[in-house]
């Protein structure tokens, strides 16, 4: 069981490509990693919590009809109650959200004894089908690495818009509409031109004749 | 990247002006807003043309899209020099649309003028970069010259290694200071005129046609 999803706990069979793309479940982001040294410490940490999730929050699993049917399937880890937890070494950092690690910056990956299947996990491109089955996971509104901003009011309004161009863009500071600090150098540096401020805050640019294929 | 960029600009640019002598140069007008550079533009091309090139006015930021008017021939001592005019939005750090309403100007108006004069600062700074041979700097004689707007297009327009004329304009209102000016930006040529009247035009054109042709 080397991972499993932090938001829905399903567990990905080793080597698993599946969650390259975000949990297909729930479209969570982050895993943990248990190597097989761990996997029986692991497996108790795990059990203990997947009791604890499924019993708290059960408006979640049943709001997601694909966890279901899905996690059930393919979850190969024991959920009985036997397992050994008074065997597991009670740190208290293992349980903690500490332990939770970006899969990307695992060191466990880079581990000399990797198994073929976790080195062909790490080394393959996905294929497009790959990528379909998993291109459209449901949302989930609390988690951020999904949640896309509504096109309507609610969304983060103009003014985080401004600020957030303003960091992008340093030439023209947007104070507000009508009101604009400009800075020459950057203006001077800039390749492309603006030729065009919109209501929005949004730029329009002309970019150089070099980027241009006749150029 | 940036040492790359402006080798290949400086590379073009020496290309350019080795493959195109004869053709016109390309002389920009820059300056703060309400320098009198509009005022300067058609003075030329009305002397040389019979022409306009855009709308005077009291008013900032009248100026917001750089305008040109090319082929401009101007004769001095028997020979003719050709220039195309890029007459350019005054340039500024900040633009702030309470400004225009000083000017009777509606606040939805003032709004689209402020938006259309940033756009034309951008545009004018994209120009220095890119499109002149060489820099008319238009200052409004009655103000100080030392500002931060001043200092930093000089700078730029002397690291492209650009031709520039600074020129003393409005000499014809009461406070012009000419050799603030001068003592200002002591490493260039400073031309007291008044476009508006039309003093000292015969010393504008020995200039330009020095520098320029």
């Amino acid at each position: 069981m080397p991972h499993q999803c932090t938001n829905c706990e399903r567990v990905f069979a080793d080597g698993s490509k599946e969650m390259l793309s975000g949990c297909p479940d729930c479209g969570g982001s982050k895993f943990q990693f248990k190597p097989d040294s761990a996997t029986d410490t692991a497996a108790s940490d795990d059990d203990d919590r997947v009791g604890t999730v499924t019993a708290s929050d059960p408006p979640d699993t049943a709001s997601d009809p694909m966890r279901s049917s899905d996690a059930d399937t393919a979850d190969p880890t024991p959920t009985d109650a036997a397992a050994p937890t008074t065997t597991s070494p009670p740190s208290s950092a293992a349980d903690s959200e500490g332990e939770v690690i970006e899969t990307e910056s695992d060191p466990n990956v880079l581990d000399p004894t990797e198994n073929s299947a976790q080195a062909d996990a790490r080394r393959d491109v996905v294929t497009r089908d790959e990528l379909d089955d998993v291109s459209d996971p449901p949302q989930r509104s609390d988690d951020p690495a999904r949640t896309i901003p509504p096109d309507t009011a609610a969304s983060p309004g103009i003014d985080d818009l401004r600020e957030e161009l303003n960091d992008q863009f340093e030439s023209i500071k947007i104070l507000e509409p009508g009101q604009y600090e400009l800075n020459l150098m950057e203006l001077y540096d800039r390749q492309e031109c603006i030729i065009s401020l919109q209501e929005d805050g949004h730029y329009v640019i002309e970019v150089a004749d070099a980027w241009r294929d006749d150029a | 990247m940036g040492l790359l960029t402006g080798l290949r600009d400086s590379i073009t640019r020496v290309t350019d002006r080795l493959f195109s002598a004869s053709d016109p140069k390309r002389i920009g007008i820059y300056g703060p807003p309400n320098a009198g550079k509009t005022t300067l533009a058609n003075r030329v091309a009305r002397d040389w043309t019979g022409d306009a090139v855009g709308p005077e006015s009291h008013v900032p930021h009248e100026t917001r899209r750089a305008r040109r008017k090319e082929n401009v021939e101007i004769e001095r001592n028997g020979s003719t020099v050709t220039i195309d005019i890029v007459d350019t939005p005054g340039v500024t750090t900040k633009v702030d649309y309470k400004e225009f309403l000083e000017h009777d100007i509606d606040e939805e108006d003032a709004v689209r003028r402020s938006r259309e004069a940033t756009e034309g600062v951008a545009e004018a700074m994209h120009w220095l970069r890119e499109d002149v041979d060489g820099v008319i700097y238009v200052l409004d004689s009655t103000e100080d010259p030392f500002t931060q707007v001043n200092t930093m297009l000089i700078g730029i327009i002397e690291s492209q290694d650009l031709p520039v004329l600074i020129f003393a304009n409005k000499t014809d209102l009461n406070g012009s200071n000419v050799k603030r000016i001068g003592d200002a930006f002591p490493q260039h040529e400073t031309v007291p005129l008044s476009a508006l009247e039309g003093d000292n035009m015969d010393e504008v054109y020995d200039k330009i046609a020095e520098y320029f042709g």
